[in-house]
């Protein structure tokens, strides 16, 4: 299958020095929504403004929707849509207005850009608010919006960056539709950068987790979390003086993680699949059960994997919500 | 190229009329400034010394502020470009397939019309309080023309420095800059009546000669010698400021590889 994009051996190095992209490799197919997960100047907008032809590298080359982003930038800017990570929206315009003028940098003729704005307004849930001035949306709102204009023209390639960071749950769940479904419906390759592990998991069908200006781990999300262990069953007994007889029983199933006076752990390296011999074990044996737990390790263990940090550590904003 | 120029100098001239904190002042201010200068000066005509024969100050004066109109219009237009780098719209426009060079016309396009405009209301209301364009229509058009190439000069140096700093509260900080350079020229008082380091000043200020190209249309209506050389500092001054504009807006796209 064609790559949507492909990036070698890419680079950024800024005044002083200081690398913010350290020689990243990347490829992501047609049709596919691609993740990029990593914290706070971990490197991920940098790439994007380097894949979207805002930004030269320094190193490497790129190549979007085929097209090299340096040489063949123009070609490039054709084929891709942006909604960068701050929103750029002229708060003095209506939601209709900054559409229809989005349509006219295209070249999309007065007729068509107007039609245009009306379906892109439904799609992303704006008609109401269309021809109000922007300044007046909410956060999630201009989020929204700024999916639309980057769709004006149906690009190849969806380029967005933390497109949901600091939206509430509503607007989160309407941009991850509307992902979906352009996704789906018009084979829309989607590149998305996030800071949430949730957002990767749910939407992107592989994803790539930057660190300080490298790749340190890539896959699909399965993949990923299978990579750093595998998932726990943990069973809470309803009575403790079971607990031997409990570790017996499911002994020949997995290998027994430490637990407390009320409960018995074991991996389960089949996950989901390995729970009925277990319950099956568990009820020959005559054990009263009070809880079931299959812990599957997160992309936050992936992270912490590979980074030897949380994914939010450090981040107070986030720890105090 | 030109349909996008259109588009985008459409937007600027919305969101400037939009904000009325940035077509007040240039309205306000110059009209202000005419009306207490003409009401403090009438009697300057034909007393000061040195002062020409002219009908009363206020024909002498609505030069002057038709220019200092378009310094506060320039400014805001510099502002509104720094602004939007600011926010990232820029990117937006960037990334798209939007001529590199229509960005900037367009900035440049929407601050010509808002000086053209402006300066025809300033003289149509200075006209209403009975001063007299002696250059007829054709003393209009050639002071809508003065009003459009002062216009994208000041829009271009108000690019440059948005471009240089990146930050609209610099660019109008250095606004008070432009006045000194209005208020050590001609504008409001003949260099005649000068005297000493400030006419050396006065001479030497480019605006002088411009703004006296302007008096001329006024006042006298012909004067084409007059006219002509102040025609020549403004489009040389457009030039070089647009020029300067343009290389100083390629250098930076190129640094940012766009």
């Amino acid at each position: 299958m064609a790559h949507a994009i492909e990036a070698t051996g890419l680079e950024r190095e800024f005044k002083g020095g200081i690398k913010a992209v350290a020689g990243v490799d990347l490829q992501v197919s047609e049709g596919e929504i691609f993740g990029f997960l990593g914290p706070n100047g971990a490197g991920k907008s940098t790439i994007v403004r380097i894949l979207t032809t805002l930004l030269r590298p320094t190193g490497g080359t790129a190549k979007v929707a085929g097209h090299d982003v340096v040489r063949e930038a123009p070609a490039v800017r054709r084929r891709i849509g942006v909604a960068l990570q701050d929103a750029a929206i002229d708060p003095f315009m209506t939601g209709r207005e900054l559409l229809h003028l989005q349509s006219v940098l295209h070249g999309i003729s007065r007729h068509d850009g107007r039609a245009r704005a009306q379906a892109l307004l439904e799609q992303v849930e704006l008609t109401d608010a269309a021809d109000r001035r922007v300044g007046t949306y909410s956060g999630g709102m201009r989020r929204r919006l700024d999916l639309a204009l980057s769709l004006v023209h149906e690009p190849v390639v969806l380029f967005l960056d933390e497109p949901t960071t600091g939206l509430d749950p509503h607007s989160r769940l309407t941009v991850w539709n509307e992902v979906r479904r352009l996704n789906r419906e018009l084979g829309t390759t989607v590149f998305l950068t996030t800071q949430y592990l949730e957002e990767a998991d749910q939407l992107a069908g592989r994803i790539a987790i930057i660190d300080s200006g490298r790749i340190v781990a890539r896959g699909t999300p399965a993949e990923l979390k299978a990579s750093v262990g595998e998932p726990a069953l943990t069973v809470t007994l309803a009575q403790p003086e079971q607990r031997e007889s409990a570790e017996a029983a499911l002994a020949q199933l997995g290998a027994a993680l430490p637990g407390s006076s009320r409960t018995v752990g074991i991996r389960m390296p089949a996950g989901a699949a390995g729970l009925a011999p277990a319950v099956r074990a568990l009820d020959e044996a005559g054990i009263a059960v009070a809880k079931l737990d299959l812990a599957e390790p997160s992309l936050d263990d992936v992270f912490l994997a590979n980074t030897g940090r949380s994914l939010h550590g450090d981040d107070e904003d986030d720890a105090s919500s | 190229m030109l349909r996008q120029t259109g588009a985008l100098a459409w937007r600027s001239v919305v969101t400037t009329l939009r904000i009325p904190q940035a077509w007040f002042p240039s309205l306000f201010f110059p009209l202000a400034l005419l009306a207490i200068f003409t009401a403090s000066f009438s009697n300057a005509p034909g007393r000061v010394p040195g002062f020409p024969p002219v009908r009363g100050f206020l024909d002498f004066a609505v030069a002057g502020s038709v220019l200092q109109g378009v310094l506060i219009a320039g400014t805001g237009a510099g502002a509104a470009f720094a602004a939007d780098m600011e926010t990232g719209f820029f990117d937006r426009l960037v990334a798209s397939p939007v001529s590199r060079w229509a960005i900037l016309t367009g900035r440049l396009g929407a601050s010509v019309a808002q000086g053209v405009v402006q300066g025809l209301l300033f003289l149509g209301i200075a006209v209403a309080f009975g001063a007299r364009v002696e250059g007829g229509l054709a003393g209009l058009l050639i002071l809508a023309l003065f009003a459009a190439l002062l216009a994208a000069a000041i829009g271009g140096i108000g690019v440059i420095l948005a471009l240089r700093t990146g930050s609209g509260e610099a660019v109008q900080g250095t606004f008070p800059l432009f006045f000194v350079l209005l208020f050590f020229s001609s504008a409001f008082f003949p260099r005649e009546t000068m005297t000493g380091w400030y006419k050396t000043i006065a001479d030497a200020n480019p605006i002088s000669h411009i703004v006296e190209g302007m008096h001329a249309q006024v006042i006298d209506g012909g004067q084409t010698r007059t006219t002509l050389v102040g025609l020549a500092f403004a489009l040389g001054f457009a030039v070089l400021s647009v020029g300067v504009s343009a290389i100083t807006y390629r250098r930076r796209l190129a640094t940012q590889g766009a």
